[in-house]
């Protein structure tokens, strides 16, 4: 083809002015991929019709310009084509989904610190009550020390394990509270007996249980024992756990005398 | 002039005095992400220019008025669709324009409301209307008055007035091999005018 004669042939400035029929057009457009000269032609001839168009502007009526403006925003993007309006579209969706993305976060976030809040909470009042306990227990134990009426007999050890203990013995209620001092802890089948002794009157001991017990890190200080009126004596031996027999004189660990009566 | 008052001048000076602001390809980018303020700028850039080709097809004010609104909407609506390796923005928004004015003259509304005016039916309507002088003659039609009589019809008919060749040659008794050719000629004696 003869570039130059196409290009003088009016078919550049039909284009531009869009009076090509669409097969023209086609044509056209393929040549100017082409030939480079073709397409400056194109560019040239359409910088002269804009030029000539701006120098021979009319303003439109100023109320136009509102028109359009209303109109372009009154108008969804829904109703506009599809490639300008797809955009806006999923501009607003993703703008939602990040909105439920966001809440669904705080309310992960305020889920977490409820529940982190609740076991703290949780964890406070137990500790709360647990030191309640402890109070409440020293209060007790040291109504007990600061009785006038409540005795302390000391049981001493009798063997080398030094097992020592005190009796707190209030000789008004007959209450008797335990104090352990230095008592090994002891397998799991065997516990610790508590009694309280009496001297018989043909000189025969009569040992009477106020109870068995155990020594560990979770166990109270201060046990409360059974009652007892008259006591000469306590001793504390090791018994198979749960005993019901009479002590085990062999493996008595501490014993102590009672000053009053 | 206390200082504030200098800089209230140069502010009215460089926001008034009309500026590119944007590249073409800056502009379009813009105008498809829907930028209010491109879109501002297109319409105080070119309206004018769009304005006078409308009117050169629908003489009539106030229907020119509304086809410039559709035009700009359509922009709007359709930049998507605006291939810059096909041409310029400006050549784009003129064959929008042009259309559409095309489309509105031949819109049965609009020859229902010019009813009044002489216009004459059928092969007789290119005649009369580019015997007679009814638009201002400015841009285009003007470059167009220094084309011969004949010429002058011919791109009257097929640019302003968008008939097809076919018609044109029933219109004026010519054969179609000869409409096209001379559209053509009158149509390639326009660059070197527009010059």
């Amino acid at each position: 083809m003869n570039i130059k004669e196409y290009i003088s042939s009016g078919v550049v400035e039909s284009y531009v002015l869009g009076m090509l029929s669409a097969q023209e057009k086609f044509d056209f457009e393929q040549y100017c991929e082409v030939y480079p000269e073709l397409k400056a032609a194109r560019n040239a001839f359409e910088l002269a019709i804009e030029k000539q168009a701006m120098e021979n502007a009319v303003s439109p009526p100023i109320n136009v310009k509102e028109k359009v403006f209303s109109a372009i925003q009154q108008k969804p993007a829904s109703n506009t084509s599809k490639i300008v309006s797809t955009e806006p579209t999923i501009r607003k969706s993703s703008g939602l989904r990040w909105m439920a993305a966001a809440s669904i976060i705080l309310f992960l976030v305020t889920g977490y610190f409820a529940y982190t809040l609740y076991n703290q909470n949780k964890d406070l009042n137990n500790s709360l009550k647990s030191l309640q306990v402890k109070v409440d227990q020293m209060e007790e134990y040291h109504k007990i020390m600061s009785d006038p009426n409540v005795a302390v007999v000391n049981l001493v050890a009798m063997t080398p394990a030094k097992a020592s203990a005190s009796i707190y013995w209030d000789s008004t209620s007959s209450d008797v509270y335990l104090l352990i001092k230095n008592m090994p802890q002891l397998p799991s089948d065997k516990q610790y007996q508590l009694w309280s002794i009496m001297n018989g009157e043909k000189g025969q001991l009569q040992p009477n249980s106020l109870g068995l017990f155990d020594v560990g890190e979770n166990q109270k200080i201060i046990l409360k024992m059974s009652n007892v009126k008259k006591a000469d004596a306590f001793a504390i031996t090791i018994e198979k756990r749960g005993n019901t027999e009479g002590p085990n004189l062999e493996q008595l660990q501490s014993m102590g005398k009672t000053k009053i009566q | 002039m206390s200082p504030n008052q200098g800089y209230f001048v140069v502010y009215l000076f460089t926001n008034l005095e009309p500026k590119i602001k944007y590249s073409e390809q800056e502009l379009v980018a813009l105008l498809n992400e829907q930028n209010n303020d491109a879109f501002n700028y297109l319409y105080d850039h070119y309206s004018g220019a769009l304005f006078t080709i409308i009117n050169q097809i629908v003489p009539d004010k106030d229907t020119s008025s509304d086809v410039l609104q559709e035009v700009f909407v359509n922009v709007w609506r359709k930049i998507g669709t605006y291939d810059e390796t096909k041409g310029r923005l400006f050549t784009w928004m003129l064959n929008i324009a042009r259309n559409a004015a095309i489309d509105k003259v031949r819109s049965k509304g609009y020859k229902d409301n010019q009813r009044t005016q002489p216009i004459a039916e059928g092969e007789n309507a290119g005649m009369s209307i580019s015997s007679n002088p009814m638009v201002n003659d400015v841009g285009l039609k003007k470059v167009l008055t220094t084309l011969n009589e004949e010429y002058r019809k011919l791109i009257d008919l097929s640019y302003f007035q968008g008939f097809t060749h076919e018609e044109i040659a029933k219109m004026l008794g010519i054969p179609l091999g000869t409409v096209k050719t001379r559209i053509r000629t009158a149509i390639s004696q326009l660059r070197t005018m527009i010059r």
